[in-house]
């Protein structure tokens, strides 16, 4: 079986060496077309992105968890409509594998439709699945168009095509390596069938979402054509060629900016499915040296028999995320700006499993790896002229990934997942301003949030509050952006299956900066037996729709349940409540720092409490007025750097303490070795 | 400038790299804090921090919105000299701190003087 190697991947992700006619055809662009050419490209994939985004079903879909790309003929990523920048960079994994093995048997021609979402062969998780199409010009392969789309159903052990118990690949559902599913332009009717019952849960979204894919990517290969007849082959051809080239050079260049050196990061996770768990998610390990990055994950946690696994590429994927929207943000999205980038996995860990290992909610170590990545390039970037001022703390990761399944008000079979209905974790502080409040969904940041009324209308649920949530962001001299809180009621139907994947309830996930401090730790919680819509009927003046209010005094009465935010799956009745929570961002920089007025402006807007102004930042201010008392302050913060003095120990004094210190065992079940995190024997798999 | 900070670079919001002494300095208060081919967290002042203390539980329970202690500790780094919190870690007890930054001085060093870096405002730029 020719399932791709770890070296074949990694060696696929770098850009393909130039052919002679590539090179020759970039030579013969004229001034200005290269300029204008990279713009309709642009256009072509923005485009596509409209459409992907209207024809869509799923509320990833709509949500626009997704992206349209174009690549040259050998599969090499020159730009791409985002989206999520976590298929960008590795998809040329799969059109490479499907040249390389699928050329002769069975053939790569015009009006195919190539298709998989197996992480196995580069994709991110079975969730996100890709159409693939050949773009051909009078017989010739010029070019390839994808359409990478989320959708929240795989006929897996559990709705939602993110199973949290699955142990093994066998219990993911549908996990289909690149298969040619149409020719001539349509896709078969044999694999619609053999598709569809994969979605029975919800058909109409599973069936919808894939011909959103094919539309969309037939749309690019259309206007590729179109750009052909314009312009010439040799001008598309030229033009990717250099849009190539110029990307490669711009990387480079930001790389020449960063000194030598070894920078490094460790981030924890706290579940392993259902279960709690504390893993070293990511142990990075980033070397600069001679214009070359390498990232190195020895010492991250072993593999567990569990979905919370991560295959290779889509650790990179994750890492992309951060460096489109950072490092890279101002370069097109193009393989080749990972040219001067390399990556090390050791075998066995948790970012590197076996192949039969489940990865189907990949997402949450994954995110650990972009977590580390943040710390560790702002490290070595902040002494750069240029560059200082994209160092940021990771975005909030930790999230209420509710699944909703059932049948719906309109009496449709119904599987979908509530975390697009969030899509607001807070970034992270920045070294030059506070991380935005709810900037996005930390693995899609320029996905949209749908309305509520638009949730409400297709699901069975009615959105009771959407808040920035108090007191989430991490604290510092820029603080994190703030979380956001919702509220979601089972209604009109007499209830719903319900159950939710997600971390941090225990451990506070990424790494805060520079001396801030970490965003809060989220709970699951629900309210069954409720008297919410009651009190609402009667007009109960004493209820106020805050979050916080409602949980801290429970104003709403009812069987109120905390717990790990990972839940089993659980039947929820018409007028149950759920809570969702997005995660803020870590804080940047030593709160005691920050400015006074910026604390009350935080107060007045609501996203920090009194507590914290008093107690975090060390504010001396008239609670009515929030006026602050300088005088007063500055000597709060004097007194407190004093206490700092006298509490601090000596790295030596610190260490001979600290190093007696470990977790409880149960805690590491999946950890590997204390503290180094070594496998500790063979993960048995169904 | 003061001729000392002249070979002064930012290396995070708080920590300054003398380039050509090989020193650690704080940004904020400038005290030496000691040779820079170790590492830096070395010659701080640490705490071990109940993260309760920073993340209040909000409601009675297990899952409270507050990290579990038993779990996870804030430790804390602070200058010696002025009490400026350098760095955080999340870290579970017991575990090992992490070497986070190994500048190679001597790259440093040589891209300096050949020219290919200056210092501009305590910071690296590339020379065209």
């Amino acid at each position: 079986m020719p399932i791709p190697t770890l070296a074949e991947k990694l060696a696929w992700l770098k850009p393909s060496p130039p052919t002679p006619h590539e090179i020759e055809c970039a030579a013969k662009l004229a001034q200005g077309d290269y300029e204008i050419g990279a713009q309709i490209t642009n256009d072509i994939l923005d485009e596509a992105m409209e459409i992907f985004v209207r024809s869509s079903r799923s509320y990833f879909g709509v949500s626009g968890d997704s992206m349209v790309a174009i690549f040259t003929a050998n599969g090499d990523l020159i730009n791409a409509s985002c989206g999520t920048y976590l298929h960008a960079i590795i998809q040329p994994i799969v059109i490479k594998f499907i040249q390389k093995y699928y050329a002769e048997n069975p053939g790569i021609h015009d009006g195919d439709i190539w298709y998989t979402n197996d992480a196995l062969y580069g994709g991110i998780h079975n969730p996100d699945q890709v159409a693939l199409i050949p773009v051909f010009h009078e017989g010739r392969l010029i070019a390839w168009a994808t359409a990478a789309l989320h959708t929240t159903e795989t006929g897996a052990v559990e709705p939602g095509g993110m199973p949290v118990s699955a142990k093994s690949r066998f219990e993911e559902g549908l996990n289909m390596p690149p298969i040619k599913i149409g020719e001539n332009f349509k896709i078969r009717n044999d694999f619609l069938e053999m598709y569809s019952v994969y979605g029975l849960r919800a058909p109409a979204m599973f069936i919808s979402d894939l011909r959103a894919r094919c539309t969309t990517a037939d749309r690019v290969r259309v206007r590729i054509l179109e750009l052909v007849k314009k312009r010439g082959e040799d001008f598309v051809i030229g033009l990717m060629r250099k849009m190539l080239d110029t990307a490669e050079a711009g990387a480079r260049e930001k790389v020449k900016h960063l000194p030598d050196g070894k920078f490094r990061s460790v981030v924890f996770n706290d579940a392993i499915g259902w279960t709690p768990a504390l893993v070293r998610a990511c142990f990075l390990t980033l070397t600069k040296k001679d214009g070359r990055l390498v990232f190195n994950f020895e010492g991250t946690s072993p593999e567990n028999p569990s979905s919370y696994n991560v295959h290779t590429q889509a650790v990179v994927g994750h890492i992309a995320n951060f460096m489109y929207e950072y490092f890279f943000h101002d370069l097109p999205i193009c393989s080749s700006t990972f040219a001067p980038i390399d990556f090390e996995f050791p075998e066995g860990i948790i970012l590197n499993p076996d192949k039969l290992a489940a990865t189907s909610c990949c997402v949450y170590i994954g995110m650990q790896a972009r977590c580390a990545t943040h710390n560790a390039f702002a490290k070595m970037t902040f002494s750069s002229a240029s560059l200082w001022q994209q160092v940021a703390a990771s975005p909030g990761s930790q999230h209420t990934a509710q699944i909703c399944a059932g049948v719906s008000q309109w009496k449709l079979a119904i599987s979908d997942v509530l975390s697009f209905s969030l899509n607001t974790q807070g970034q992270g502080g920045r070294a030059a301003t506070d991380g935005m409040d709810s900037y996005g969904f930390a693995w899609c940041a320029f996905g949209r949030a749908p309305d509520s009324e638009q949730v409400e209308s297709e699901l069975p649920l009615s959105v009771m509050l959407s808040q920035h949530w108090r007191d989430s962001c991490g604290h510092g001299i820029h603080r994190g952006g703030s979380g956001a809180v919702q509220q979601w009621m089972v209604h009109k139907v007499p209830d719903i299956v319900s159950l939710c994947m997600g971390n941090g309830s225990k451990v506070p996930l990424g790494q805060p900066m520079f001396g801030g401090y970490a965003s809060s730790p989220i709970p699951g919680i629900s309210v069954k037996k409720t008297d919410l819509l009651k009190q609402m009927k009667e007009g109960n003046p004493e209820l106020t729709m805050d979050h916080r209010e409602i949980m801290e005094k429970a104003t709403v009465h009812g069987d109120w349940t905390y717990e790990l935010i990972a839940r089993t799956p659980k039947v929820y009745q018409e007028g149950d409540l759920l809570f969702g929570f997005s995660g803020g961002g870590p804080g940047y920089g030593d709160p005691l720092e920050r400015d006074p007025e910026f604390v009350m402006e935080d107060l007045k807007k609501c996203l920090i409490s009194d507590w914290t102004a008093t107690e975090i930042y060390k504010i001396a201010y008239d609670h009515e007025r929030r006026k602050v008392d300088i005088e007063k302050t500055n000597q709060q913060r004097a007194a407190e750097r004093k206490s700092r003095l006298a509490r601090g120990k000596s790295y030596g004094e610190f260490e001979k303490e600290w190093n007696k210190k470990s977790p409880p065992k149960e805690a590491l079940i999946y950890y590997g070795t204390w503290p180094d995190a070594k496998s500790t024997g063979p993960v048995f798999r169904p | 400038m003061a001729a000392e900070q002249q070979n002064r670079i930012r290396v995070t919001e708080y920590l300054d790299l003398d380039i050509e002494k090989e020193k650690w300095h704080c940004n904020r208060c400038g005290k030496e804090l000691g040779a820079a081919r170790e590492n830096y967290k070395r010659c701080l002042l640490i705490h071990d921090r109940d993260p309760r203390e920073i993340h209040p539980p909000l409601v009675s329970g297990e899952y409270n919105f507050s990290p579990d202690p038993l779990w996870v500790r804030i430790v804390e780094f602070y200058c010696p000299g002025c009490g400026v919190q350098m760095e955080t870690e999340y870290l579970p007890p017991g575990h090992p701190l992490t070497w986070d930054i190994e500048i190679d001085l001597d790259s440093l060093k040589k891209r300096l003087q050949s020219g290919e870096y200056k210092i501009r405002k305590q910071r690296l730029e590339v020379s065209e």
